[in-house]
């Protein structure tokens, strides 16, 4: 029990403190799975249903060890393993040891030598290492698992038989064998019982050789035209025509001369066939070869490219991405036009291999940056993803921040823009939201139209947007300062209007204020949620019916329905939703703080808030650059904009391989034919 | 990040546990003064008159139909030791708790004011409720009855009527800016003395109570000018019945003078203050007929001032310019000689003006309104000198030499006066 809470606190601590040393809980947590035996993964719904047995195989598995391997450690008393396990520090340390004859024992009985030592690897390599480290400490459960067997209960035992076979099964090559390999894809899918993969069985006539053949595929995912047209039409019909020349092997004549089609890929691990297929490729199996080839020829159903639903522009472009990937990311590539943009392919859960993708420009983006966020999407250890929301919230510095710390945009040329930059951008199959990162302050508050506007204009939205955020913020609390404790800051005529319209009002003005706004979030969160089409009469009966019946019916005064309106509005005109909505939460901390301390009160809050801030980081960033610690070149583009050709620079935190994007003189056409004769 | 949570928790309760509102007061349960007025008590040493302003007559929704009808303002008089008691006695008629923070003037009876109002204005010092900026003035006569007669005619709000009619020195010349720091700084200066607004009441129930012995005519000119008035007396019938007009001149916290109107924009020119006013000037060539100029101050006076054995000789140098507003005469002043003319004319009358006002502070009412003193103390190499040489002693023996440069600019829309053509021969 006590390595449970001590698993338990470990859990809570990686939750609270966000260890930046990913690495070291990772051997942690692999070094445990090692100690106690079948009890190593702490999110395994299998040990949270029966701790008492667990523990059980625990000591039982302690005495294996102290039986099964080597002696040298058993005589000395004080390394037993079951007292190791108490002390905290020492788990760690003893449990290397233990793992290390693990290994060995192991070596002896399984014959895969040097597997579980990849385990321990501190930093993940690449992704097929990382599978491989999946697999492996899968594997060890598994076998694990099958020594105690005898002491699980008949469902358990089916889980782990399962899991035995999807581990060996992920790792283990392409049978020649064309039944045996029939029967293997049949049994991963459960044909019959699941009933949208189909297997087409046929024969290719190669010469005078009839090979028999079977295609798996997953109906809805694919383009049944090209399937038809591109795959199976040449290799049953046109394979029967004379060829010319004729290559020695089946492999080289079907990839090179029977498959018409452009994308195929030849693949030898199960494991990777099953990937491909899930993603809407068909799989070919050849009798007699050891390999198969996938083609993707993928066209399940999706949106098409729409306008973006929330950063909406007037001038600019009016693309949004959509819920595909490669439609995403060709989006960006449509717009940056160059070679340098790498498109990396990443894939994120365990069981989902969800496809993302991490651009950005090879000779523009820091180095360290880039290894960064790709150590971060590679470390993550979950099952499934099903959005970038959820993304964004795994790989943020500070969960508890209201502000947002990475940038989720619908708008291609705003990620253009960005990784022109130099900053780093992930796309998510299945999510029209990318991220961008590293964000500060000063992006969340710009909107694209600003640049594509014209200077004075794009300078206009600026100073509308500060006071939309300063009004969303600050309003409600100042007016309930005011109201309570600063009567004399306020013109004459108006304290005697505030005082004229509450004076049959029957709530103190915090409870007034608190009433409005509460039931402003609660039209607004309805206005969300209800369906389509009744949304603005919804819009309409809350914010105009219902906010003058309350003000005649006494409840409220009119003044505070133009405060609370002016607070919703200030809030609308927030260009990035999740910062908009960080301040409607910090807005009620501003609200409490008027209302008991008044103007030291907010004071004593902006102070906090601003303290929190110029803590907060996004990935190395402070999150105020370029105010925070102020920056070179600042004055560029973060607080208002300066013409086009003066925008000379990349942003000075980013540290970007090349540091002006644009010359000195921009506008070669303002320099006269003598030289220095400027207009 | 536990424990900062934790820090930002511990603090909100802190603040919640140890402010607690307690000195929160909701709009709607304070009552606005909008004017003190200050007597002589009967029974007792003072008598207190608060103007209140009412809420939800001025300030009411448009479903109480404006409010037109409804008091705009609530008086209430009460005899007491000092100002604080009585805001606290006040308190227990006024349902809401009595805030002095939007009040816009303090009146003072003239009687009062010839005491000397120390005890009253060191009150007013320590309390964090009132603006600095509130005006002071001086009745003639009586405060309680003057805050009285204040029945404003275009606002529904009284506090807003304060507010307009002691800024309209701005463009008439005859009140001043005499906000309560100002006084209260000049009041303890060892170089300058404090004014007050002159504030008063009509006699006239109607025109026909004018009585050419009423009217006063101070300067030469044959008939009364418009500056030649002090509150109160101008004539004048209506409904308002109050009025403010000059300058109480105060040495110390002691009313000692009045000014009139006209001797008030001179004060102001002197002083720097002067914005623009209307001035009306007999005309140099026919002296049947005026010609009006609007004035302003183009430049900041000039001051100098020499001590020859003890006494101060004071030179002042103020430049003014002007626009033609009327000519009666149907003269063309435009022209460049006749234009001289009357800036000569004007200069003169201007600067005797001056000179007479000078010696009346000096001779009559022994105080420096205009704070030559700030000019004087340069000549002292320490404090002490300047505090031994005792400018205030000083001033009364001061001889005067004022310049006045004025400047016509503008004739206004017409650049040239032609008379007007009539079959009988008349004047030129």
């Amino acid at each position: 029990m006590s390595v449970l809470s001590k698993v338990g606190k470990r859990i809570l601590r990686t939750l609270i403190f966000h260890e930046p040393t990913l690495e070291k809980t990772y051997i942690l947590e692999e070094s445990e799975k090692q100690d106690v035996f079948g009890e190593g993964p702490k999110t395994d719904s299998k040990n949270k249903t029966d701790p008492g047995d667990n523990t059980n195989q625990g000591s039982k598995a302690g005495t294996a060890d102290k039986t099964g391997q080597g002696k040298a450690n058993n005589t000395d008393p004080g390394k037993k393993p079951g007292s190791v396990n108490e002390t905290g520090e020492g788990n760690g340390r003893g449990s290397e040891k233990n793992r290390e004859e693990n290994d060995n024992s192991k070596q002896n009985e399984e014959g895969s030598p040097g597997k579980v030592r990849k385990i321990l690897k501190p930093i993940p390599v690449g992704v097929d290492d990382l599978s491989k480290d999946g697999n492996d400490s899968g594997k060890n459960k598994g076998g694990q698992n099958g020594e105690d067997s005898k002491n699980k209960k008949e469902t358990q035992n089916e889980d782990s038989q399962n899991e035995e076979d999807s581990q060996s099964e992920e790792e283990s090559e392409i049978s020649t064998d064309i039944k045996e390999n029939l029967e293997y894809m049949k049994n991963a899918y459960s044909i019959p019982l699941s009933g949208d993969v189909v297997i087409r069985e046929f024969d290719i006539t190669i010469g005078e050789k009839n090979i028999e053949a079977f295609v798996i595929f997953i109906d809805g995912l694919i383009d049944s035209t090209v399937l038809n047209h591109f795959v199976l039409e040449p290799l049953m019909l046109l394979s029967n025509l004379d060829i010319k020349y004729v290559q020695k092997d089946i492999k080289t004549i079907i990839l090179k001369q029977l498959l018409p089609y452009n994308q195929v890929k030849t693949v030898s691990f199960y494991k990777e066939v099953l990937e491909n297929v899930n993603f809407g490729s068909c799989a070919l199996f050849v009798d007699g070869l050891n390999v198969v080839f996938t083609a993707d020829v993928k066209g399940w159903e999706h949106r098409g490219v729409e306008r973006p639903n929330t950063e909406l522009v007037i001038r600019g472009p009016q693309e949004g991405f959509n819920e595909v990937l490669r439609a995403n990311t060709a989006l960006i590539r449509k717009i940056v036009l160059n070679e340098n943009l790498i498109v990396e392919n990443l894939k994120v859960g365990r069981r989902s291999r969800t496809p993302c993708a991490l651009l950005y420009i090879r000779d523009i983006a820091n180095k360290t940056l880039v290894d960064e966020v790709r150590r971060r999407i590679k470390s993550l250890d979950i099952d499934s993803i099903t959005d970038s929301g959820e993304l964004e919230q795994f790989l943020e510095d500070n969960t508890f921040l209201p502000a947002p710390q990475i940038l989720a945009t619908e708008r291609p040329d705003r990620v253009a823009s960005m990784l022109e930059e130099g900053k780093v951008a992930i796309v998510m199959q299945g999510s029209p939201f990318v991220l961008v990162m590293p964000t500060t302050i000063s992006t969340l508050v710009q909107s694209p139209e600003d640049t594509y506007m014209r200077f004075p204009g794009g300078n206009l939205f600026r100073i509308v947007r500060f006071l939309g955020i300063f009004v969303a913020l600050l309003l409600p609390g100042l007016y309930v300062a005011i109201t309570n404790y600063h009567q004399e800051m306020i013109p004459t005529d108006l304290v005697l209007a505030i005082s004229a319209a509450r004076e049959r009002v029957p709530f103190p003005s915090v409870l007034e204020i608190l009433i409005m706004e509460i039931s402003f979030e609660l039209i607004r969160e309805a206005g969300i949620r209800i369906p389509g089409p009744i949304g603005p009469t919804l819009g309409i009966i809350g914010a105009l019916i219902l906010g003058q019946a309350a003000v005649a019916a006494n409840i409220v005064s009119p003044i505070l329905i133009i405060v609370v309106a002016v607070t919703g509005i200030g809030s609308f005109a927030i260009p990035n939703f999740s910062l908009a909505l960080s301040l409607r939460i910090v807005r009620f901390a501003y609200i409490a703080l008027g209302a008991v301390a008044g103007f030291l009160g907010i004071t004593t809050g902006i102070f906090i808030q601003g303290i929190i801030y110029a803590k907060a980081k996004s990935f190395g960033v402070p999150f105020l650059t370029p105010f925070g610690p102020k920056t070179a070149g600042a004055a560029q583009d973060d607080f208002l904009n300066l013409p086009i050709w003066k925008r000379e620079e990349r942003p000075d935190y980013l540290n970007t391989g090349k540091r002006r994007k644009q010359d000195s003189i921009s506008r070669k056409w303002i320099v006269r034919e003598k030289g220095s004769d400027e207009s | 990040m536990k424990r900062i949570s934790a820090a930002v928790l511990l603090t909100v309760f802190t603040v919640l546990l140890l402010t607690g509102c307690y000195d929160g007061r909701e709009v709607d349960d304070l009552a606005y003064v909008a004017a003190i007025g200050l007597d002589k008590g009967v029974t007792n040493k003072l008598k207190l008159t608060l103007v209140f302003a009412v809420p939800s007559a001025t300030g009411g929704s448009s479903e109480n139909g404006g409010g037109s009808g409804e008091k705009t303002s609530s008086i209430l008089t009460l005899e007491t030791p000092s100002i604080m008691a009585g805001l606290s006695l006040a308190n227990n008629v006024v349902s809401r708790q009595v805030s002095i923070a939007h009040a816009k003037v303090i009146v003072f009876s003239s009687e009062l004011a010839r005491e000397g109002i120390s005890n009253y204005i060191n009150a007013f010092n320590r309390l964090r409720e009132l603006k600095p900026t509130i005006n002071m003035a001086v009745a003639r006569g009586s405060a309680e009855e003057y805050l009285k007669s204040i029945k404003p005619s275009m606002e529904s709000s009284v506090t807003k009527y304060f507010e307009l009619i002691y800024r309209t020195y701005k463009y008439t010349g005859f009140t001043a800016n005499t906000s309560y720091f100002k006084f209260y700084k000049y009041a303890k200066s060892t170089f300058i003395q404090p004014v007050a607004t002159l504030a008063g009441i009509t006699k006239n129930e109607s025109s026909a109570d004018f009585a050419t012995e009423s009217s006063i005519v101070r300067r030469n000119s044959g008939f009364p000018l418009e500056g030649e008035f002090k509150a109160g007396e101008i004539p004048r019938a209506g409904d308002i019945k109050a009025d403010i007009m000059g300058l109480a001149v105060f040495s110390g916290d002691r009313m000692v003078g009045e000014l009139d109107g006209e001797d008030t924009a001179y004060y102001l020119m002197l002083r720097g203050e002067f914005f623009q006013s209307t001035i009306t000037h007999v005309d140099p060539i026919n002296k049947d007929n005026v010609v009006l100029l609007l004035i302003k101050q183009s430049r900041n006076p000039v001051h100098r001032v020499e001590l020859s054995g003890g006494k101060p000789v004071i030179s002042s140098k103020i430049s003014l310019e002007g626009d033609i507003q009327t000519i009666q005469s149907e003269i063309n002043y435009e022209s460049p000689e006749l234009l001289a003319i009357l800036e000569k004319s004007v200069e003169d009358f201007i600067r005797k003006g001056m000179e007479e006002l000078l010696q009346k502070t000096a001779e009559e009412y022994n105080t420096d309104i205009i704070g030559y003193g700030a000019v004087a103390k340069r000549k002292f190499a320490t404090w002490q000198q300047w505090l031994d040489f005792d400018w205030h002693k000083r001033y009364p023996m001061a001889e005067f030499h004022v310049e006045v440069d004025l400047k016509i600019r503008r004739p206004g829309l017409l650049i040239r006066t032609m008379p007007i053509i009539s079959s009988k021969k008349g004047s030129v």
